[in-house]
């Protein structure tokens, strides 16, 4: 079959794709084929990100700065150093350091018993520190990632034997080993130590390499690699190998300061480099025996070895963080807003229980803030049922996490107001914050297994929530936790509460979760997707289960999920979230049977399908959700509205109430001052 | 009727439980078992199934990424065995669910897709060059875009980059586990009509593997329902659904949401089994609402009830409704 297909018969993602094109691609043909082979653009940025990252390490690059320092005083011994560091000068031996009395300009650190030159010594001691542990871990290095590799990805018999001799080496005590091999030979020379210390350190390497080709190989890429037919060298190499010797060089830079120690050891035992060879450890071991008439001897080498020790750990770990920005670690760190937590009502029992005006929430990033929820109003009555759609990245879960106040930083509220039980949940403190939640507001999230405390049972869980917020005691929080998991339907609560999470299914964890919420009696429950990770048949379930939770405890629920036909199940009130925003938002039967918002109308359509015939073409909604760093200055559906208007792409459109309790933001609903947009608007009803 | 394109009888991938210090076997999972199924070219199979049915292992097993532990394949009528599944490889390819790990993340996309070729020695480097600007536009992919890493496509373009990948060496039948999933309500409806459009143009075969009931009844012409292991009912796409046989196919269609009817599910009884100790008889009996005694110690055969229509199940036709008196789904016009 020939493969050149023209553009025009393709399906509408080609007018999406063609929408975030970069003005480069609009080049000729022939340019193509050249942008097609240059490969290397990224690496100027990529460099320069690094020197600003640098830059912004204060302590990585005083480290990394240090170690170049010192390497290059190494490289450099020759020309640096003053004197032979073997020339003996007994005339001058015991010379303190120029700045003691009877120093002299001549030995700027001062001479050791047979007179040499401390500096020198120590210069090229440098020398020989440094080479011998860089040819090592380099050394260690390629030996046990080649083993690593080759234990990984063959597995069997070849896995079990490489790892046992890893095994016995590290039972076998490294010092014995050493002097098993440096205590016979008769001229220890630098490969002597080399090959002593790579084959001590391999066995690290090789385990990491492998715990992580054994994570690669079973990803569905390598797995795709394997049904195109590509040899187990190819897949090894070609798709295995890039995503995993990342972790090589951070290891080997943390390594390095530990051999630099340990061939410091070595030597200052006598295990070293055979005299009169400098190296920092026979210094030191020099030095010792003169501690109490000359303790400079001992004082230099000791700092030469700290300050290089020093200085690789710090470049190591702010390189670490560079090349594996997931170790980095985000703190929880909540601001309330400025401003009085406690909201003058007036007590009114009819009013809601829940309501939001204007709340917007950001994340800042170095490129700027992300508005993930943007001006969001509505109001949840006690008893009722919110439901909030969206696609991912809508900002629906970042609304949930927004009113529990459990952001993860940087993210915070930017502005508005959360009244809940006459306060205002942006500017409580935090902690009457942490009170209210669990006690007053519940919140469940889409994985169970993530959710619970993996190592401690069911029982303990139920019993320390029970405990804290109805303040029972051990023997009657024992009888309400087996009444919490009655209530969820668990047939046999008593076998559950000595389970452990890993015991129990999924659809089971998520029973145990809504039970460790309902423990507390909350006012308002947070769901956020708490059905997507099961089963239709455990879905159908628990939505029974909620439906019949919400009749017999009247909580407000907050029910958050990608799934329009889903909510239109459970929930009383629908919330369309687009962008950030709700688009429209009013009672269930009006949001199904009339949605006023054209992408309301689309998801509707999209989702139809389920209950509709097949074999015929769906209608889509062109092109992508958008990028949250990226939104539009007008509406943010209006790249992908098929009635887009000139106005939508300038306007951020406001809600336009369309029925009581039902709004919608879309200019199509504004009553019209011009005639020429009557065309789209009959085309939307 | 034409040669069947793949021919799958009793295959099994039974995977050892070993217990001691000595590791003897005592038990084995049986992931798939005794599945048979055939394939005629051009059609499209879909397989339903809950987590842990066995359907992703019976897709990897069809490949020979793990070996099958009993069974025949024959594809386009000749036996493959482990020993030539290479063979295999050259005409069945397949396309992941993830489309964040399905690709290689340090790989360029146009090197991903060029990949296959090169495995197979394929065209020189011009030609290469010129099928993968081709395959990008075939699957609505910008061909400028070649140089670009996966990390930065969309998910739905992610799952075009993995469908051009499987493309490529243009095989004759396609393994679609879960291709859509992951993806936003909007964009999956961009890959499905992408996968007719493919098919139709390319007369390929599908197997079309998902969770999702509505999804599969959209792509298939026949359905396979799976539970624990086995194949509980097969069928015409439309008749399956309307007029389901086995009790599971009937409790799993009635589950699915839906915009128009709401509330009266056919609620199942505990627990899925679990694969390493799955009950005695018919491996459904202790959810079933239709259980008799029987059922707990005689395993129901897959038997054709109805023309077309095959169910493991001793009452498949009980509380069956006439023809067209279901109303399941009409209400979306």
């Amino acid at each position: 079959m020939p493969p050149s297909i023209p553009v025009s018969s393709t399906e509408s993602g080609v007018v999406a794709e063609t929408t975030v094109l970069s003005p480069e691609a609009s080049v000729s043909a022939q340019e193509n084929v050249v942008a097609f082979e240059t490969a290397t653009k990224a690496t100027p940025t990529r460099w320069r990100d690094f020197g600003n990252y640098l830059l912004a390490r204060k302590t990585a690059l005083g480290g990394l700065i240090a170690f170049l320092l010192i390497a290059t005083i190494a490289l450099l011994a020759p020309l640096i150093a003053p004197h032979d560091p073997l020339q003996q000068n007994l005339a001058d031996n015991f010379k303190p350091p120029v700045w003691e009395e009877g120093g002299s300009t001549n030995y700027l650190l001062g001479t050791d018993p047979l007179g040499r030159d401390l500096l020198s010594r120590l210069i090229y001691g440098a020398r020989y520190s440094l080479t011998i542990s860089l040819s090592s871990v380099l050394l260690g290095t390629a030996l046990g990632f080649a083993i690593g590799l080759v234990s990984g990805y063959f597995g069997g018999l070849t896995d079990t034997v490489l790892m046992r001799l890893g095994d016995i080496q590290l039972a076998f005590p490294f010092v014995l080993f050493a002097i098993a091999v440096l205590a016979v030979s008769p001229e220890r020379t630098p490969a002597h130590l080399i090959l002593v210390l790579s084959i001590s350190s391999w066995i690290i390497y090789a385990r990491v390499v492998r715990s992580r080709v054994l994570s690669e190989r079973g990803k569905d890429y390598a797995l795709a690699a394997r049904a195109l037919g590509a040899s187990r060298w190819r897949v090894l190499f070609r798709y295995v190998v890039p995503n995993v010797w990342q972790i090589v060089p951070l290891i080997a830079l943390l390594d390095l300061g530990f051999l630099v120690i340990v061939e410091s050891l070595l030597s200052f035992i006598s295990l070293g480099l055979s005299p009169p060879t400098p190296s920092w450890g026979t210094i030191l071991a020099d030095g010792r025996q003169y501690m109490m008439i000359t303790p400079w001897m001992a004082i230099f080498p000791g700092l030469a070895i700290a300050m290089t020790v020093l200085s690789i750990s710090l470049a190591a770990d702010g390189l670490a963080d560079f090349f594996d920005p997931k170790l980095v670690h985000g703190k929880f760190h909540r601001l309330p807003l400025p401003g009085p937590a406690l909201l003058p009502t007036c007590e009114d029992d009819a009013g809601p229980l829940l309501s939001i005006r204007d709340l917007t929430t950001i994340f800042p990033t170095r490129a700027g803030s992300i508005e993930a929820v943007r001006n969001v109003s509505f109001d949840l009555a006690p008893g009722q049922v919110l439901g909030v759609v969206g696609e991912s990245g809508s900002g629906k879960s970042t609304l949930g996490l927004s009113i529990i106040q459990l952001l993860d930083a940087p993210g915070r509220v930017a502005q508005g107001e959360i009244r809940f039980m006459g306060r205002d949940l942006a500017r409580v403190g935090n902690t009457e914050m942490a009170a209210i939640r669990g006690a007053k507001i519940g919140m469940i999230f889409q994985d169970p297994g993530a959710s619970l405390n993996p190592v401690l049972t069911v029982g303990a869980q139920l019993d320390e929530t029970l405990r804290q917020h109805r303040k029972l005691r051990p023997a009657q929080a024992r009888v309400a936790a087996r009444q919490a998991l009655a209530a969820v339907h668990i047939a046999d609560p008593d076998r559950v509460l000595r389970a452990y999470p890993f015991q129990l299914s999924g659809g089971m964890q998520q029973r145990v979760m809504i039970a460790l919420a309902l423990a507390s009696a909350p006012a308002l429950l947070i769901l956020d997707e708490p059905t997507s990770a099961l089963d239709v048949t455990t879905q159908a379930q628990l939505l029974d289960e909620l439906a019949s939770l919400r009749e017999r405890l009247g909580a407000s629920m907050l029910f958050i999920s990608h799934d329009i036909a889903l909510l239109s199940g459970i929930a009383d009130t629908i919330a369309v979230m687009y962008a950030g925003q709700i688009c429209e938002i009013g009672p269930r039967d009006q949001v199904i049977d009339s949605p006023q918002h054209p992408y309301t109308q689309a998801l509707l359509h999209a989702v139809e399908r389920v209950t509709g015939p097949g074999r015929s073409r769906l209608d889509t909604i062109p092109g992508d959700p958008p990028d949250p760093t990226q939104l539009p200055t007008g509406c943010p559906f209006a790249p992908r509205c098929p009635f887009s208007m000139p106005v939508c792409v300038e306007i951020n459109p406001a809600p336009v109430v369309t029925a009581p309790g039902h709004s919608a933001a879309c200019h199509l609903l504004v009553p019209d001052p011009v005639g020429s947009r009557n065309g789209a608007r009959e085309a939307l009803v | 009727m034409t040669q069947p394109l793949l021919e799958v009888r009793d295959l099994s991938k039974h995977f050892p439980v070993r217990k001691g210090l000595l590791g003897r076997e005592t038990a084995a999972v049986r992931a798939v078992d005794g599945v048979s199924l055939t394939l005629a070219p051009g059609e499209t199979l879909g397989l339903v199934g809950e987590s842990g049915c066995g359907k992703s292992t019976l897709v990897k097993t069809l490949l020979f990424l793990d070996p099958p532990t009993g069974g025949e394949i024959r594809f386009a009528g000749e036996p493959v065995t482990a020993v030539d599944a290479a063979r295999l490889h050259r005409h069945v390819q397949i396309v992941f669910q993830d489309p964040y790990t399905s690709l290689p993340p340090r790989m360029r996309v146009a090197e991903i897709i060029s990949d296959p070729l090169r495995i197979h020695g394929i065209g020189d480097r011009h030609s290469v060059e010129r099928r993968v600007r081709s395959l990008m536009q075939e699957v609505g992919l910008n061909p400028e875009r070649g140089n670009d890493y996966p990390f930065q496509f969309s998910g739905g373009q992610r799952q075009r980059i993995g469908i051009a990948r499987a493309l490529a060496i243009e095989p004759s039948l396609l393994l679609l586990d879960e291709a859509v999933s992951a993806l936003d309500v909007s964009v999956q409806a961009q890959v499905l009509n992408l996968l007719r459009d493919v098919q139709e143009r390319r007369e390929l075969t599908y197997i079309f593997i998902s969770h999702d009931l509505g999804v599969v009844r959209y792509m298939s012409d026949r359905i396979a329902v799976m539970y624990l292991g086995k194949i509980v009912e097969q069928g015409p796409a439309a008749e399956l659904y309307e007029r389901p046989l086995h009790p599971y196919t009937r409790a799993l269609v009635s589950a699915v949401p839906s915009l128009r009817r709401r509330g009266q599910r056919i609620r199942l009884a505990g627990e899925p089994p679990k694969p390493t100790d799955p009950p005695p008889g018919c491996t459904f009996h202790p959810r079933c609402p239709m259980a008799r005694p029987i059922c707990s110690y005689q395993a129901p055969p897959l038997k054709e009830w109805l023309p077309g229509r095959l169910a493991a199940c001793h009452f498949a036709l009980e509380g069956l409704p006439p023809a067209g008196a279901i109303d399941v789904g009409k209400g979306a016009a």
